[in-house]
């Protein structure tokens, strides 16, 4: 309760306004000046370069040897890199720090919160920068693209794209005697399988999938959506058309398995179990993307793209994230731009994805010859996610309502996968929610 | 002194009595505390108040006023009604259950045996643990599959319960968690009071007879009065205001089965989950609940002058 965390929060505030206070005077005197380099503050979420448990975090390696480089190869310019915590939890440190004034230079965002970001003040409108000709902009995927640009504007340069797909455990498949997933699998395969992999006296399962209701929920929901041959809203965004038959279809697939066969682990808080369990062999296949990969080190696992409904696709969905910048003043708009031009170069961005096990966010290094076997080899499994990367087909609509559509959307499908209600019920009942939403009712 | 000065002829000017008077230096020492609060109590609840009159998000500066209908929305919108549901659900199981027992535990902890520090100790330490470590301990307890407390009770013949993970199971789970989290906290405010106890009017009620259990009821439960209002009062309010374990561990679910208004204030505001430029609407919901703890209080102390006759 609050009560207990009154005193070190109330300590905590005035330190940071103490330290904010003091870091602000310097700043502002350092900028503009000549001679000494223009300090930028770059968030992210990357975690430690080296973990509480000892370990190297190869993603914040990669990007502090990134920023490492560019400072010492730009004297007039130095990048501070600040750990923020989860990326989760990015939108509402941003929130706070425009309350105060006090926003970074950069920082990492979640794409679907492009739209709302678009109104912060101070934020960099980048639609001029990106058409820089050494910039090559198209050469960005195309889905990471649709999702930094909101209203025409280009808004933010994507940071990181994954996607999602199926990760098994081929030990279980094998002492089950099931054939492991293959690139032409039915959802009705997947079923199958996942009855056949769940053993109650062994509390093992065939599946482990989140349902807090949160866009996780909701963006592996979307895949099997558009696998089905559906979207989420019509084509001008004026109107729900999840409840079509292929979202009905999409929806009893995932009611089948959860209320019928009882072959899925619901996660219900989604703080981490499902990776707890599929790493202990608990959970046969996990739908998910490649940054779980390193969480499963005691699994011998594959990975294979997403099953398809008849007539449909083996569509995934991509979650770009983005690097969103601020003007401060001083001329660090410019610099920012500059140290981001450099930083998500085709060069910078091979060397990261082969550093960190990213997907490549540029095109031009997924078609780099060898690329894939190397990334394949270093990260095991990777390959078939950057491969994957082709079967992203659509996003989700670009709108400040997103999120609330999200909410609406992931409470319907908890509903039905809870057994609660019928998919087609709760997904009519969630339409019309989103319809009042986009009517601005 | 004020008085006697300007009395005087020639009396100073004001600027001077005023750098004279008591009052400058005591404005002076409490300043500092002034300011804090000022700064972290007072300026909140102003801008909070002025935020609640607009349709506004805290990203972007566009806030326009649109009077009170921040207010009225609110008894309309089934989430608010929901998180209203659950924190009277939440409050009125949390509240006589936490009490009760410590109520219990003090008592035990109040006799002489061995190892009587240790066990105060055991009761406290959960007080001290933070509750993301509490949290994170009770989704592996109370885990409807791998935990152990299906486990124990599957041995007896119950369950499987869902806890966390059932819609209806989930608000108990949280009390049981909570009441479990700051049990220790009760216990110590009672044990203080039982101790403080005068030991002539045990015995007073023993040489006139009492059995044990009359003079519980008719000496130290009265005694206990003031305690109890205090741990009353104290729970009622942190009960309406809870928030951390609901934002660490149920997220407000199962399907908004554990969404109280705290929870539901600070993702108006904070996320766009529910919708974007609610920070306004989220306000209002503040000073709502902030009213309804100042009645809820109110009630209280008023019940308690009537019920609480010993202070001590």
């Amino acid at each position: 309760m609050r009560r207990k965390l009154l005193i070190p929060i109330t300590i905590a505030t005035i330190a940071l306004v103490a330290a904010a206070c003091t870091s602000d005077t310097t700043s502002s005197g350092q900028s503009g000046s000549s001679g000494a380099p223009i300090e930028l503050t770059m968030w992210h979420g990357y975690g430690k370069v080296v973990d509480n448990q000892g370990q190297t975090n190869f993603e914040a390696k990669s990007l502090t040897d990134l920023v490492d480089e560019f400072n010492s190869t730009h004297p007039d310019i130095h990048v501070t890199l600040d750990y923020i915590g989860s990326n989760d939890h990015a939108l509402e440190k941003l929130t706070v720090a425009l309350q105060g004034g006090l926003q970074p230079d950069i920082t990492y965002q979640y794409g679907t919160s492009m739209p709302q970001l678009a109104e912060a003040p101070g934020i960099m409108d980048l639609t001029d920068h990106v058409q820089e000709s050494d910039f090559q902009w198209d050469d960005f995927v195309e889905g990471a693209r649709a999702a930094a640009t909101v209203n025409d504007r280009v808004m933010g340069i994507p940071a990181l794209i994954d996607n999602l797909a199926i990760v098994y455990n081929k030990d279980l498949f094998d002492a089950a005697g099931i054939d492991p997933p293959s690139a032409d699998w039915t959802w009705d395969d997947f079923r199958t399988a996942a009855k056949a992999l769940t053993d109650p006296s062994k509390q093992q399962f065939g599946l482990g999938f989140p349902i807090d209701a949160s866009e996780d929920t909701v963006w592996h929901y979307d895949a099997m959506l558009w696998e089905a041959g559906g979207d989420i809203l019509n084509a001008d965004n004026t109107e729900a058309a999840f409840n079509s038959d292929a979202g009905v279809t999409a929806l009893t697939a995932l009611t089948d398995m959860a209320v019928t066969d009882k072959s899925v682990f619901l996660d219900q808080q989604n703080v981490g179990k499902i990776d707890t369990l599929f790493n202990n062999g608990k959970i046969a296949m996990d739908i998910t993307g490649p940054w779980a990969l390193s969480g499963y080190p005691d699994v011998n696992y594959g990975v294979q793209i997403m099953p398809e409904f008849p007539g449909g696709s083996h569509a995934t969905i991509a979650g770009p994230d983005m690097w969103v910048l601020f003007d401060n003043g001083g001329g660090k708009g410019e610099a920012a731009w500059e140290f981001m031009k450099w930083f998500t170069a085709a060069e910078q961005v091979k060397a990261d994805s082969l550093e960190a096990g990213h997907l490549p966010i540029r095109n031009s290094v997924v078609d780099e010859s060898g690329f894939v076997d190397e990334f394949d080899k270093k990260f095991p499994g990777s390959g078939v996610f950057a491969e994957n990367l082709a079967n992203v087909t659509k996003a989700r609509p670009v709108l400040a309502t997103y999120d609330q559509i999200s909410t609406i959307m992931g409470e319907a499908i908890v509903k039905a996968m809870l057994g609660q209600a019928e998919p087609k019920q709760a997904l009519d009942d969630a339409a019309s929610q989103v319809n009042d939403v986009l009517q601005g009712a | 002194m004020a008085t006697v000065a300007s009395s005087r002829p020639g009396a100073p000017s004001f600027a001077r009595r005023a750098l004279r008077s008591d009052h400058l230096a005591g404005w002076l020492f409490v300043l500092p505390s002034v300011f804090l609060v000022a700064l972290f109590s007072i300026f909140p609840i102003i801008w909070g108040f002025v935020l609640s009159l607009q349709k506004a998000s805290l990203i972007s500066p566009n806030r326009p006023f649109v009077g009170f209908d921040n207010y009225t929305r609110i008894a309309s919108d089934p989430r608010a009604v929901k998180a209203a549901t659950n924190a009277v659900i939440y409050t009125s199981l949390f509240v006589p259950t936490s009490i009760i027992l410590a109520l219990f535990l003090a008592i035990a902890l109040n006799q002489r045996i061995r190892l009587i520090r240790f066990y105060r100790l055991a009761v406290f330490i959960p007080v001290a643990v933070s509750t993301i470590a509490t949290g994170i301990m009770f989704l592996w307890v109370f885990d409807a599959n791998f935990g152990i407390a299906n486990w124990a009770l599957g041995g007896v013949g119950l369950g499987p319960f869902g806890w966390f993970d059932s819609p209806t199971g989930a608000m108990p789970s949280l009390v049981i968690m909570t009441v479990w989290g700051w049990l220790g906290f009760d216990t110590i405010i009672y044990l203080a009071a039982l101790q403080g106890i005068p030991q002539e009017l045990v015995e007073a009620a023993a040489v006139d007879g009492a059995s044990r259990w009359s003079t519980f009821r008719n000496v130290t439960l009265p005694l206990l009065g003031p305690a109890t209002l205090l741990l009353v009062v104290w729970s009622t309010i942190s009960a309406v205001q809870l928030f951390d374990e609901v934002y660490f561990v149920t997220k407000g679910g199962p399907l908004g089965a554990t969404s109280v208004p705290v929870f539901y204030i600070y993702r108006l505001a904070f996320t766009s989950l529910y919708g974007f430029g609610a920070a306004g609407y989220a306000a209002a919901i503040a000073y709502v609940l902030f009213i309804v703890i100042l009645i809820l209080t109110l009630i209280q102390f008023w019940l308690g002058n009537r019920v609480v006759h010993y202070s001590s």
